[in-house]
C-alpha cells in the first residue's frame, strides 16, 4: 500500500514536471492572467454591485474557460505523450500497476490545474480588493453603502473550481484509456464538458413526469453518467454574496464532485487494464 | 533449477481495423530460456520478436499459452521487480536529464531510498553515461539513448534483463560497447535476453539463439552447436610456399584427409572499422 502510494506519487511528480515545462501551460496561464488584469481597465462606474460583478464575471469566466481547455487538452496530451512515445512501455514493464500509472497521471494533472486556479484566483482577489477600496472611498463621499466581496467566498470558489477541473481530468483520463488517438480524446472530452455544463437541463426535465419510459430511461442515464458541472459555478453567490449559500449545499456539491471523481478514475483504471500498450 | 523464462504454446493474435481481421503475430511458440546465459531471439522484421517480449512482460495479453518469468507467472509485479527491460527504439521523457530518468526508474522499480544514489551512479557508470547524465535526454544521440536505456534497465540490479534491439541504429563502436555491457551482466550471473535482426552482432554476443520466422520457431540451440561444422576444419598458416603446400597435401592424403579449399583469411569490415575508429564523440 505504501509502495503503491509512492509509485503513484513519483508518476505524478514527473507528470507535473512535464506539464509545467511545456509552453502550452505557460501560454494559457499568461493569457488567463492577462484577461483577469485587463478587467481593471474596463470600468463601468456605477459605484455599485454591478462593477465588482463585472470584474468577477470576466475573471472567473477566463478561469473557467481556459481551465477547462487546459484540463481537457493537457490531460489528453500528458496521457498520449506516454503512449505514443512508448515511454509507457518502459514504465509499465516495471513493478507498476496500471491503476497506479493512471492515478499518477491524474494527480500530476490535478496539481498543475491547482497551480493554475490558485494563481488566477490570487490575481482576481487583488484586482477585486483594489477596486473595492476605490468603491468604498467613492461611496463614503456620496454617502452610499459600499459593496464588498468575500475573501472566504473566493477561497471556497477556488476549491470548487479545482474540484470541478478534477472531475474533468478524471473524465478525460477515462476517455483516454479507451481511445486510440489524442484528437478523439480531445473532441469527446470537450463534448463531455459541454454536456456536463448542460446536464442540469436534463436533470430539470427529469423532475417532470413523462409518459415515455424510453425518454425517462435516457434522462435517468444521462443525468447519472454525466456529472453536473454547472453546480460548481457559485461565483456570484460565494464571492459577491448575491444570494446565500447554505453550508450543507456546499458540502453536498463537494461530495458529489468527489464521488464522480472516484467513479471515473475507477472506470478509467478498469478500461486501462485491458489496453495493449 | 527452473528457467529464466518459460514460454509454452504462446499464440498472439492482433485484431486489425474495425472489421476485426486477425493477424497472427506469434504462432504456437515454445521456448525455455536458461538462467545465466545470453539468449538471442532472432528473425526478420515483423516476425514477432517484440510481441513475444511484450507478452512475456505482461504489456500485451496472450491469446493462448502460458508464460512464467523466474518461476513466477508473468504479468505479476513480483516477476517484474526482478526484470529489467529496454524497449525497441527507446524514447524517454526528453524533458528529463539522463540522471533524472535513471533515478525515476530506480524509484519505480523499488530501489530503497538509502541505496538510490549509489544505484543510479553505478548504472550510469556501467553504461558509460556519467558525463552526459546531466543533459536533457532530448539532446542525446541514438547510441546514448540506447545506453541510458540500458542504465535504466539495470539500475535495480535485476536478475533478468530483456533488451529489444539494443544495437539497432548504433554504430559498430557503440554496438561493441553494448556487447561488453551485456557480457559484464552475464559475468555477474544475470540472464540476458535480447532480440535482433543484426545476425553478425548476435553471433559475437549470444550463448544461445532461437530463430523465428512468421511467428513460428524454426531453430533453437547453443551458438557453437548451431554454427560449427564439426566435419570441417580451418587452419591458418604463415609463410606457405608452393612446395610446402604440396607436401602438406600429400601428408594429409596419406591419412585419407582432403583439402577442399585454400583461401586467405579475411577480417570483417566491422573489425577493420573498429580497429581504425577508436571511439565516437559521445562514447
Ligand atoms: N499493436 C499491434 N497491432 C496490430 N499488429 C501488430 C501490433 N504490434 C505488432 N503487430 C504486428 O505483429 C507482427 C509482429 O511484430 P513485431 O513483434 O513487432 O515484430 P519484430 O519485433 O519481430 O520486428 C507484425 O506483423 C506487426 O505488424
Ligand atoms: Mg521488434
Amino acid at each position: 500500500m505504501k509502495d503503491s502510494l509512492r509509485r503513484t506519487l513519483w508518476i505524478s511528480r514527473v507528470t507535473f514536471l512535464e506539464a509545467v515545462r511545456q509552453r502550452f501551460f505557460a501560454f494559457l496561464l499568461v493569457l488567463s492572467a492577462a484577461m483577469v488584469l485587463s478587467s481593471v481597465s474596463l470600468r463601468v462606474f456605477d459605484f455599485g454591485h454591478g462593477e465588482l460583478k463585472f470584474i468577477a464575471d470576466f475573471g472567473f469566466g477566463g478561469m473557467f474557460f481556459f481551465g477547462s481547455v487546459l484540463a481537457v487538452v493537457m490531460t489528453a496530451q500528458l496521457f498520449f505523450s506516454e503512449i505514443d512515445n512508448k515511454t509507457a512501455l518502459t514504465l509499465l514493464a516495471k513493478p507498476l500497476s496500471r491503476p497506479e500509472f493512471l492515478l499518477g497521471k491524474f494527480f500530476g494533472a490535478w496539481a498543475v490545474l491547482g497551480v493554475f486556479v490558485l494563481v488566477l484566483a490570487s490575481l482576481q482577489g487583488v484586482v477585486l480588493w483594489a477596486r473595492e477600496q476605490e468603491l468604498i472611498a467613492a461611496a463614503e463621499q456620496a454617502g452610499r453603502i459600499p459593496t464588498t466581496f468575500s475573501i472566504v467566498g473566493l477561497c471556497q470558489l477556488v476549491l470548487l473550481q479545482w474540484l470541478r477541473l478534477g472531475v474533468v481530468i478524471a473524465i478525460v483520463l477515462a476517455i483516454s484509456a479507451l481511445a486510440r488517438t489524442f484528437l478523439f480524446t480531445v473532441v469527446v472530452g470537450s463534448l463531455a464538458v459541454v454536456a456536463g455544463q448542460l446536464q442540469w437541463i436534463a436533470q430539470d426535465a427529469f423532475l417532470r413526469p413523462t409518459d415515455s419510459p424510453a425518454y425517462a430511461a435516457f434522462l435517468w442515464i444521462s443525468t447519472r453518467l454525466i456529472p453536473n458541472l454547472q453546480q460548481f459555478n457559485l461565483a456570484d453567490a460565494l464571492v459577491l454574496g448575491s444570494s446565500a449559500v447554505e453550508e450543507g449545499a456546499l458540502i453536498a456539491v463537494c461530495l458529489s464532485g468527489l464521488a464522480y471523481l472516484a467513479a471515473y478514475l475507477t472506470l478509467g483504471s478498469l478500461i486501462f487494464r485491458q489496453r495493449e500498450i | 533449477m527452473n528457467s529464466a523464462i518459460s514460454v509454452r504454446h504462446l499464440t498472439k493474435d492482433f485484431r486489425i481495423g474495425i472489421r476485426g481481421l486477425k493477424l497472427r503475430a506469434v504462432d504456437d511458440l515454445s521456448l525455455e530460456i536458461p538462467r545465466g546465459q545470453v539468449y538471442g531471439l532472432l528473425g526478420p522484421n515483423g516476425c514477432g520478436k517484440s510481441t513475444t517480449l511484450k507478452v512475456v512482460l505482461g504489456l500485451v495479453s496472450a491469446t493462448a499459452g502460458e508464460i512464467s518469468i523466474l518461476g513466477e507467472p508473468s504479468a505479476t509485479s513480483a516477476a517484474r521487480r526482478r526484470t529489467g527491460f529496454l524497449p525497441e527504439a527507446p524514447y524517454f521523457h526528453k524533458f528529463l536529464t539522463g540522471r533524472e530518468l535513471v533515478r525515476y526508474c530506480a524509484q519505480l522499480s523499488g530501489v530503497a531510498a538509502s541505496d538510490l544514489d549509489a544505484a543510479v551512479e553505478d548504472a550510469l557508470g556501467l553504461a558509460a553515461m556519467k558525463e552526459a547524465a546531466g543533459r536533457p535526454i532530448g539532446t542525446y544521440s541514438k547510441g546514448m539513448l540506447q545506453r541510458i536505456g540500458f542504465a535504466q534497465a539495470v539500475v535495480h540490479d535485476p536478475e533478468l534483463i530483456i533488451l529489444d534491439e539494443p544495437t539497432a541504429g548504433v554504430d559498430p563502436v557503440g554496438s561493441a560497447s553494448i556487447g561488453r555491457m551485456i557480457h559484464a551482466m552475464r559475468d555477474k550471473g544475470k540472464t540476458v535476453v535480447l532480440c535482433s535482426h543484426l545476425l553478425g552482432q548476435v553471433e559475437q554476443v549470444c550463448d544461445r539463439v532461437a530463430i523465428m520466422d512468421r511467428g513460428k520457431l524454426v531453430l533453437e540451440g547453443a551458438v557453437e552447436d548451431v554454427l560449427s561444422r564439426r566435419d570441417r576444419h580451418v587452419m591458418t598458416i604463415e609463410a606457405m610456399t608452393p612446395a610446402a603446400r604440396s607436401a602438406a597435401e600429400a601428408a594429409l592424403e596419406a591419412h585419407g584427409a582432403k583439402i577442399t579449399s585454400v583461401t586467405h583469411p579475411r577480417r570483417s569490415l566491422e573489425d577493420l572499422f573498429r580497429e581504425l575508429v577508436t571511439g565516437s564523440r559521445d562514447a
